[in-house]
């Protein structure tokens, strides 16, 4: 190999390496350029009644265990303060979307979803909100986050996400 | 944790007077007036009681807010960044509930990836060895109450299912939001804490960044006990 060749191989080394700590470090390291924005209708001044104050101050998820559609101590908290929100703001509608990436086969995921998005529906349904107001749909595995054998993503796929809705075709 | 000089001088003396030193119920936490500016009112939680934030002494960076946020962690995610004060929980469309934290003092940062495997409602707290050690005023134990350093909630960080001794809490002391102050915990506002347990089932991911001067925790190294939990 020639000397140009070796200083060309050094150099490429260097910059793998330099590389792979570029990449490696990336997701470690304070935020990019972007982050703490505020977004439209965020920041601490959000419209009380709007889709942000929901998100913000309520919280749109309720969470299950693994193959289970009962609500625990904690989405009944959610709920709560979910039924409190809309009995305050009563414009809204909304759709309960379940999902499931529990074991089984995926009719029974569906299924399990739609259990968990109808188990919403009737706590909701008992705090007062209007069932016209409410559509429940199991959609299994369509709708989930970060597909994973691990607790870090079945725990977020094993929910009911509350989306306000204005003027829904339900 | 760290409790204001004026708190472990009140609490060790009631501790002393009624004989029971380290018993929880001699514990008590004292504010002077410029302290209870701070704080708007009593709330109730679950039977228990605790001090509502004056969110008007608070600046508004330190705020819960929807923010935009650029990152590759998954949604539902939790991200803190110690040398801003900021906890994230990853939303939808690059965006993220940010709310304000204090974390780690000199000597106590730490960074690395954890994962919430226990969480509890007006937890105990049981201060460890080592804190006791340098804080020898402290008490052996507090249960949950209006005067528990650690809130109305705590969640649990993990890694390989061992306890890294590391807590998301909450705090007594809303004006050490936006400082560096703990042994290593991440402390947030009574009301944020009660807010962050609802959005993060047992098995929620943690990320603390990378910060200049921290220790980093190795996924294959043993747990760093050098590093007091609190």
């Amino acid at each position: 190999m020639t000397a140009m060749g070796l200083r060309t191989a050094a150099t490429l080394t260097l910059f793998l390496v330099l590389a792979g700590c570029t990449s490696s470090g990336s997701n470690m390291t304070s935020p990019t350029e972007g982050t703490n924005a505020p977004v439209a209708g965020g920041g601490i001044n959000t419209a009380p009644g709007s889709e942000q104050d929901f998100m913000v101050s309520v919280g749109r998820r309720t969470f299950f265990t693994q193959g289970s559609a009962a609500l625990d101590d904690t989405a009944r908290v959610t709920l709560d303060k979910q039924a409190q929100w809309l009995n305050q703001y009563p414009q809204w509608k909304v759709k309960l979307q379940g999902s499931a990436d529990d074991p089984g086969t995926p009719a029974a995921q569906t299924a399990l979803s739609q259990k968990r998005a109808d188990a919403v529906r009737d706590y909701l349904a008992s705090r007062g909100i209007a069932s016209g107001r409410m559509l429940a749909k199991g959609y299994g595995r369509e709708k989930i986050g970060e597909d994973c054998p691990e607790i870090e993503c079945k725990s977020q796929n094993r929910r009911v996400v509350t989306n306000l809705q204005e003027n829904p075709e339900f | 944790m760290s409790l204001t000089r004026r708190g472990f001088i009140l609490g060790a003396t009631a501790a002393g007077a009624s004989g029971f030193a380290g018993a929880a119920d001699a514990y008590t936490t004292k504010f002077g007036p410029s302290a209870m500016k701070y704080f708007a009112g009593i709330g109730t939680d679950n039977g228990y009681q605790y001090r509502l934030t004056n969110w008007k002494k608070i600046k508004d960076k330190w705020r819960r807010q929807l923010v935009q946020y650029q990152s590759t962690e998954p949604i539902g995610s939790v991200v803190v960044d110690t040398s801003n004060h900021f906890l994230y929980v990853v939303f939808e469309n690059q965006t993220a509930l940010r709310y304000g934290v204090g974390v780690g003092r000199d000597g106590f940062r730490w960074y690395g990836r954890a994962r919430i495997d226990r969480k509890a409602l007006w937890p105990r707290w049981v201060p460890p060895p080592e804190m006791r050690k340098r804080q020898p005023n402290i008490p052996e134990y507090v249960d949950g109450g209006i005067d528990n350093p650690l809130g109305p909630r705590a969640m649990y960080l993990y890694r390989n299912k061992t306890d890294l001794g590391y807590r998301l809490h909450g705090t007594l002391e809303p004006w050490s939001i936006g400082s560096n102050v703990s042994s290593g915990c991440i402390r947030m506002f009574s009301e944020d804490v009660i807010d962050l347990y609802q959005r993060c089932p047992i098995g929620t991911r943690v990320l603390v960044l990378k910060h200049l001067g921290a220790p980093v925790i190795d996924e294959s190294a043993e747990v760093d006990m050098l590093q007091p939990p609190d």
